[in-house]
């Protein structure tokens, strides 16, 4: 069987082509279903370019991405939904209308995309917050209504960047442990980029190491924090934990910074 | 997961900050009106003693006195009638028609960039300066002022709308197309309310140009109007015409901008929550 997603040989530069900067060099790597694998790096590597490719949304110079061996490289696949530090919620929506919008593009009837919303709202213990709108919602609040809006469209891998970056450190760490409670529930495989190796230790089965300039994979960890518990406290405190942390740390704290 | 709460400020605070800010207008607002009172009282005065010239500028009563004398004739019915229809259907025209077409220039860039100079030349003439060719081309009747009115609005409205539309987050169009949103649903899902606010911002701004339109065009030919009614009371010297006239231009304008205002809080119920 095919990998949840593979990318081989992803390269791309800002600029003209020769000459120009070289952002990522020979990216490969996979993605198995039901995984949670985590990009790491420092800032300027091209994880947000990377995310780019990924999603389709810009095309690489060289190098293909392959969702289930389907090769969608530069274009867009339903199979893939994303999450973004920015919500990206519309402020003329309600948050009811903004969990259906996925659903709605597809030409999903409003009621029953409406029924499913209902649902799924429930289901993150958000009911009663339906008719407002995202001005009258807490940042976090706002983060969960987007991860809602990606999860009812019922995506196989959901692709996240720097999703929670924004969010104090209770509040990302309540989040963390529903977005592991949600997505080891319905069966979802995610791709995970951050700067916080803290944050990819306590999430991820597997950790991609990237370094800048120009941006490449340096190393690949799997991660065993020895329990199946989604809580991010109880991860954050495996005796496993520290090991896991050093060993990133050391790969990332000789890589070159960026400028 | 836990539910957050929120935790709106003390209610006593609340309605303590309520009254002071109510005392506050309402001194402003009894300050506004006791300037305007004593400024026609004076006026009013003034000109009873002779210190303020009856021929140059009238008397609050006399303007009062021609209000009511047009009033029972039907003139002033007559003449604010025309000169609504005139702005009105002008505007749907010039400042409907142009944010219609505003934030349609989104759809091609090309289009935009090949009509912006054009855009930019149609935009720098002046409306007094094309208002007697629009009679000469649509004649004296209703359709000239209808033209002029919205020639007078139609860039202001397409050119906001049109840069409210670009203003539009690219990650929120990325958005649309990671759900495989084609443009047409990415125009009117995304594009059309994101630049809502702008658009409004033109259809405001336009009120006063199409009022502006109308009376103009009322200056260049017309039997009927305000515009018509200050330009006969100027020719005979009859100071209080005019200034009713120009009472009831303010009062119009005042009715229009009002009527924008509760289109836009309806439109941008969103915004105030
Ligand atoms: N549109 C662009 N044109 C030119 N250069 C770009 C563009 N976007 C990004 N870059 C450059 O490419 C490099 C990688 O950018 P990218 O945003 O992918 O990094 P990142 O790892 O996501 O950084 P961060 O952790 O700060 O989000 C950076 O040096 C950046 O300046
Ligand atoms: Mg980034």
């Amino acid at each position: 069987m095919a990998h949840a997603l593979e990318a081989v040989g992803i390269t791309k530069s800002y600029g003209a082509s020769p000459g120009g900067v070289a952002v990522l060099r020979d990216l490969s790597f996979h993605i198995n279903r039901n995984e949670f694998v985590s990009f790491v790096g420092p800032s300027g590597c091209g994880k947000s370019t990377l995310f780019n490719i990924i999603t389709g949304l810009m095309p690489p110079d060289m190098g293909r991405i392959l969702i289930d061996g389907e090769d969608t490289t530069g274009r867009v696949s339903p199979r893939l939904g994303y999450v973004l530090q920015k919500d990206l919620l519309f402020p003329w929506r309600t948050v009811l209308d903004n969990v259906i919008l996925g659903l709605e593009i597809r030409g999903i009837p409003r009621r029953e995309a409406r029924e499913r919303a209902h649902e799924v709202l429930k289901s993150y213990h958000m009911d009663g917050y339906e008719a407002k709108f995202p001005g009258q919602l807490s940042g976090g609040m706002r983060q969960r209504v987007a991860l809602m809006r990606t999860m009812i469209t019922d995506p196989e891998i959901i692709l996240m960047d720097e999703s929670y970056k924004a969010l104090d450190y209770p509040l990302k760490i309540a989040l963390e442990s529903e977005l592991l409670d949600v997505v080891k529930k319905a069966g979802k495989t995610v791709i995970f980029i951050t700067h916080d190796i803290e944050e990819a230790v306590t999430l991820s089965d597997r950790v991609y190491v990237m370094k800048a300039r120009p941006g490449e994979i340096i190393h690949e960890i799997d991660i065993d924090l020895g329990t199946d518990s989604p809580s991010i406290p109880e991860r954050r405190m495996s005796p496993h934990f520290n090991t896991y942390y050093e060993m990133i740390w050391k790969k990332i704290g000789i890589a070159p910074m960026a400028a | 997961m836990t539910r957050q709460t929120e935790t709106p400020a003390s209610p006593v605070a609340a309605s303590r900050r309520i009254s002071a800010e109510s005392r506050r207008k309402a001194l402003l607002i009894s300050l506004q009106l006791g300037l305007v009172i004593a400024a026609l009282l004076a006026w009013e005065f003034g000109a009873r003693s002779g210190a303020i010239s009856r021929f140059l500028f009238a008397s609050p009563l006399m303007i009062w006195d021609v209000l009511v004398q047009r009033s029972g004739t039907g003139e002033l019915l007559r003449d604010v009638r025309a000169t609504s229809v005139e702005t009105l259907l002008g505007y749907a025209l010039g400042a409907i028609g142009g944010s219609v077409l505003g934030l349609g220039l989104w759809y091609s860039r090309f289009v935009s960039d090949f009509a912006a100079p054009f855009i930019a030349a149609v935009g720098s003439i002046p409306v007094l300066a094309v208002a007697p060719m629009t009679i000469i081309w649509f004649g004296t009747g209703l359709t000239a002022k209808v033209v002029i009115v919205a020639f007078s609005c139609v860039v202001v409205s397409l050119t906001t709308s049109y840069r409210g539309a670009m203003r539009t987050d690219p990650d929120f169009i990325n958005l649309m197309r990671s759900f495989n949103a084609g443009r047409s649903a990415i125009f009117f899902k995304l594009i059309v309310p994101a630049a809502m606010p702008w658009v409004l911002q033109g259809l405001k701004l336009n009120v006063g140009f199409a009022l502006i339109g109308a009376i103009v065009a009322e200056y260049i030919s017309s039997d009927a109007g305000v515009g018509h009614m200050i330009l006969l009371g100027s020719s005979n010297f009859s100071m209080n015409i005019v200034l009713a006239g120009i009472l009831l231009v303010m009062v119009m304008m005042l009715v229009f901008n009002f009527c924008i205002g509760l289109l836009e809080r309806a439109i941008l119920r969103w915004e105030r929550k």
